[in-house]
């Protein structure tokens, strides 16, 4: 359904000729849906009005920042907010930035380098918004899910700005809670500007330090950019165990001893994707890798603010995968290698080789949470995926998961997927299945529910039924219906 | 007004109290609110208790005004507001329900005290990040509530934290559960697979304990809460550094958190450590206090199951590096109190009598957050109007405590009086208003609004305040959780 000229010329109006769009030639450039009008706000008070005549005409709209994935009812009015791109401050002093949603990761991050920080950027990569919620590589110490955010600008459903925490009260970005009751509390969307009604439209985020150089000193030509040296008081291995207790006994120890910089626990397969450049060179890296270790595994970066304060996390690092059975795959400590790894697992470049590039396409099953916990279950859910790959329907990975500390082992993010030929409907249908059958295990052994793809329905009444309250919730922000639902958008 | 044998068959003739004297000790706290005597005083067993009364309170639209923390009681936050209400005593509610060391938390009913967790979680190699020194009748579920700022800021990764899961009776009477702990399957089943209640977010796109947390018994009663624990240290070097700018302190104790050196970490003026380390009034205090300097920084570097010796030894040296570049030297001990003593304090709850009652047996505290640089701006107004209405700034007590990793601090300022002197009683008072508001002007941050500032603060806020209200209408219908607090 267009909009008719009298609404088109409103938000036009708002945003000038040049930055709205209704051609049906061009819109689907986005997603696959029918969008009634892209609208393209440069700020706040753009989108305040934008949504103000949303609600006026009873129009739906949802916005997007870097806009990777979404799911768009028929008729929505598409914000694309990538003219709001600005970093508003870096704030050292009191380690937070303030984004707007269409900054990415990387170019924050290249700032923050500069400064000697960091912050947590989502596995989705580096060129995503920065301001997401979500996990990373790097959850060990920058934590992760929704506890990064501090204060945020918020455009509600109706049009409302309303400033949370310190900036509502004092006009500064330093903390998101308060006065009273946080307003947190809903302000955290699986992916801001995600599934909380509303737009978020700027955001301040904790920033950590980063022990490394101002500049990482790239080389090489793409796909296989590397170090030119391991920086200083930095390090990175891949250590494999006999067990998967012992394998976790090793990573609760280093979480406890607060040493890692970064502690992934990506499996055998996703090594290989990542230090690999093409599929063929994936294979044989991985039938290789795969007799090289002794079980499950995980990779580390060891990082010291000093030379004593490396040495000693070294060291303890050496006891602890020693005390577990632990043993060092031998390629990563090749310094090209290494290289390779650290760079791509700070940078957050490694995801997309792990999940699209052998199959085409994949299906996860994400838990954020207890580690040991998910684990338990992510066995299980491993050895359900052997059958798929017996019958050729999935890539082989051994039947792997995969996963990480959070705050230094205090939470935890456990994942698994299965990588397969999205042409292929037969694997397209196992791997559905397989997702199914093992989330519905979780349910049934009380490990977790699915939020992910589940239905809030279909999920809410194993939550404490939460989903009734968030539907309340819902229906007071949004009297209009004008905020679609519609899963997390990265 | 709410029938007596109604209550009764819901907790037990024993556990209702309509008796004059014990209402009297719940219609006034130490704070300046007004003194208001509750119709009767409730102590539920359990959830099923408080359940049962809160579907009650709807039904004859009464008031139920929780407490978990025995007295005295400082913010007002516990004494009805209007007429009628019944009082739900928590401190009945007092099982330790799990610790558990491999996950680092504890579960708790909201009767526990710091003093009586503090040793069940030392038995199992775990420890608290707790508040300054809280008193002894403090709750550790009404300090998670509150959003108490913690004296380890380098584990304090949210400023919800340590508080993870929690069980809930909202206003409606309906049960919840938050994070972790809503499902699937009941908490027990949970245990059963080797759950426990520990990731806070959730269930869905929500973290509904955030709405909980700074509600002042509000939105509901919370019936138990899980917290995140740390690991005992294996070794403990503490010390001290003293300074008479507070603002070279702070900016040592930014470096000390953001290189996630050190534990224990806060800064105090001369008044507020010396109220802490007096044995005998007044002359000690009086002693103690003339040989510190202004402010003192105390922080403590810590080793754990590895080489401990090592790691203390490595970041006693980085911090030298510190310490040298900003003119200031770490010490063992400052004006005859040793940093080892201080650890040893602010590991457990106050000793009696409650440190801030000590000086003058009243103390009205002025807390608000803020971020680094302006702190020394807010401390100079403070002073200044401490001056304009006659309250000695050096009688005021000042704690400085980073938060949430380094991205600001909580600013306390502890005014000492005595109660049985209206004159100084009352100029307290019209202090304690006064400055909340010349504060907040100056960006002073009030984000726990409580007693008779609390309309002031919220109304800087509108909107923050408009979407409360639309959350208030769904967890609290009838307004029966505590009318009259926050902005309810």
């Amino acid at each position: 359904m267009a909009l008719s000229k009298e609404v088109y010329k409103e938000f036009e109006d708002v945003v000038g000729e040049e930055n709205i769009c209704d051609d049906p030639a061009i819109m689907p450039a986005y997603f696959a849906t029918e969008f009634a009008a892209v609208i393209l706000p440069k700020d706040t008070a753009k989108v305040q009005a934008i949504v103000k005549l949303c609600n006026k005409h009873k129009l739906k709209f949802r916005a997007i920042s870097t806009g990777w994935t979404g799911v768009f009812p028929k008729n929505t009015i598409l914000l694309d907010l990538r003219r709001m791109n600005r970093i508003i401050e870096i704030n050292e002093k009191n380690m937070y930035a303030v984004v707007e949603p269409y900054v990415i990761s990387a170019e924050l991050q290249a700032e923050l380098f500069k400064r000697g920080l960091n912050f947590c950027i989502k596995g989705a990569g580096s060129n995503c918004s920065a301001m997401l919620r979500g996990h990373g590589h790097l959850d060990q110490t920058t934590s992760a899910d929704d506890r990064n955010h501090l204060a945020i600008e918020w455009v509600t459903p109706e049009g409302e700005i309303v400033r949370l925490g310190s900036l509502g009260s004092s006009d500064e970005w330093f903390c998101g809670d308060g006065p009273g009751p946080s307003l947190r509390a809903i302000i955290s969307s699986a992916v801001p500007p995600g599934v909380t009604p509303g737009v978020f439209t700027k955001a301040a985020i904790k920033l950590y330090h980063w022990p490394g150089p101002s500049k990482l000193p790239v080389v090489g030509k793409s796909p296989r950019y590397t170090l030119r040296e391991i920086p200083a008081n930095m390090m990175a291995r891949y250590y494999s165990f006999p067990s998967v207790e012992k394998m976790w006994q090793a990573e609760l120890k280093i979480g406890e001893s607060e040493i890692a910089y970064e502690l992934m626990g990506f499996n055998a397969s996703m090594v290989a994707s990542n230090i690999t450049t093409c599929n063929e060179e994936e294979e044989e890296v991985f039938r290789r890798i795969s007799q090289e270790v002794q079980g499950p595994g995980f990779f580390v970066i060891i990082a010291g603010n000093s030379p004593e304060d490396f040495a000693y996390k070294k060291k303890v690092l050496e006891k602890i995968v020693s005390d577990a059975d632990g043993k060092s795959l031998k390629s990563v400590e090749d310094p090209e290698i290494e290289g390779i790894l650290l760079c791509q697992c700070v940078r957050i470049s490694a995801s997309i080789r792990e999940t699209f590039r052998a199959g085409g396409a994949f299906n996860s099953i994400p838990i954020m949470g207890q580690r040991d916990l998910t684990i338990k279950w992510a066995i299980g859910a491993g050895e359900a995926k052997k059958p798929l790959i017996k019958k050729g329907l999935i890539v082989d990975d051994g039947g792997a998961f995969f996963g990480w500390g959070v705050e230094q082992g205090h939470l935890g993010k456990t994942e698994i997927f299965c990588r397969f030929d999205p042409l292929n409907p037969e694997a397209k249908k196992a791997v559905e299945e397989w997702r199914k059958e093992q989330c519905a295990r979780a349910v049934n052994e009380r490990y977790f529910a699915d939020l992910l793809m589940a239905k809030i329905d279909e999920s809410g009444p194993s939550l404490s039924n939460y989903h009734l309250w968030w539907r309340k919730i819902v229906k007071e922000l949004d009297p209009n219906s004008v905020s679609p639902e519609g899963g997390p958008l990265v | 007004m709410i029938a007596h044998e109604k209550l009764s068959d819901i907790v037990g003739a024993a556990n209702v109290s309509c008796e004059r004297t014990t209402l009297d000790e719940y219609s006034r706290d130490m704070s300046f609110v007004n003194t208001v005597r509750p119709a009767c005083v409730v102590k539920p067993r359990n959830a099923a208790d408080i359940k049962q009364l809160v579907k009650l309170a709807n039904e004859i639209l009464t008031p139920l005004v929780p407490v978990s923390s025995g007295s005295p009681h400082f913010r007002g936050d516990t004494v009805p507001s209007i007429g009628g209400a019944v009082i739900v005593d928590l401190s009945k509610m007092k099982r330790i329900i799990k610790v558990d060391r491999p996950r680092r938390v504890a579960i708790v009913e909201p009767g526990v005290t710091f003093g009586e967790l503090i040793p069940t979680a030392e038995k199992e190699g775990l420890r608290l990040n707790m508040p300054l020194l809280p008193r002894k009748s403090k709750a550790v579920i009404g300090s998670l509530l509150e959003r108490e700022p913690v004296i380890m800021p380098k584990y304090q990764w949210d400023i919800s934290d340590p508080l993870a899961c929690l069980e809930v009776i909202f206003g409606t009477g309906d049960e919840f559960r938050t994070g972790q702990a809503a499902g699937p399957g009941t908490v027990e089943e949970q245990w059963a697979v080797g759950g426990v209640q520990k990731a806070p977010y959730g269930p869905g796109i929500a973290s509904w304990h955030r709405l909980i947390q700074g509600a002042q018994g509000t939105m509901g009663i919370v019936t138990w809460a899980s917290m995140r624990c740390e690991i005992l240290p294996s070794l403990e070097e503490p010390f001290v550094v003293g300074s008479s700018n507070p603002n070279t302190l702070l900016e040592l104790a930014y470096w000390l958190i953001r290189l996630r050196m050190v534990n224990e970490c806060f800064i105090l003026n001369n008044t507020n450590l010396a109220a802490i380390f007096a044995k005998k009034w007044p002359d000690d205090y009086q002693d103690i206090k003339a040989a510190l300097p202004a402010w003192t920084l105390f922080y403590t570097a810590a080793g754990y199951e590895y080489f401990p010796e090592e790691r203390v030894s490595a970041y006693v040296k980085n911090i030298s590096d510190i310490t040298q570049r900003l003119g200031v030297e770490a010490a063992k001990a400052v004006g005859g109190v040793s940093a080892n003593e201080i650890l040893k304090a602010v590991q457990r709850p106050s000793e009696e009598p409650y440190w801030k009652l000590r000086y003058k047996g009243g103390c009205e505290d002025i807390f608000f957050l803020t971020i680094n640089d302006k702190l020394g701006v807010l401390i100079e107004a403070m002073n200044d109007l401490a001056i304009k209405f006659g309250y000695p700034v050096i009688d005021m007590g000042v704690y400085i405590q980073p938060i949430v990793q380094g991205t600001g601090c909580h600013c306390e300022f502890n005014l000492f009086y005595d109660p049985g002197n209206p004159g100084e009683l009352n100029r307290v008072r019209k202090l304690s208003i006064s400055a909340v508001k010349a504060l907040m002007a100056k960006g002073a941050f009030f984000s726990r609004p409580y007693g008779e500032s609390a309309r002031m603060i919220l109304n800087r806020d509108a909107a923050t305040v408009a979407v409360l209200k639309k959350f208030k209408k769904i967890f609290d219908p009838n307004n029966v959780m505590n009318p009259g607090k926050v902005c309810f």
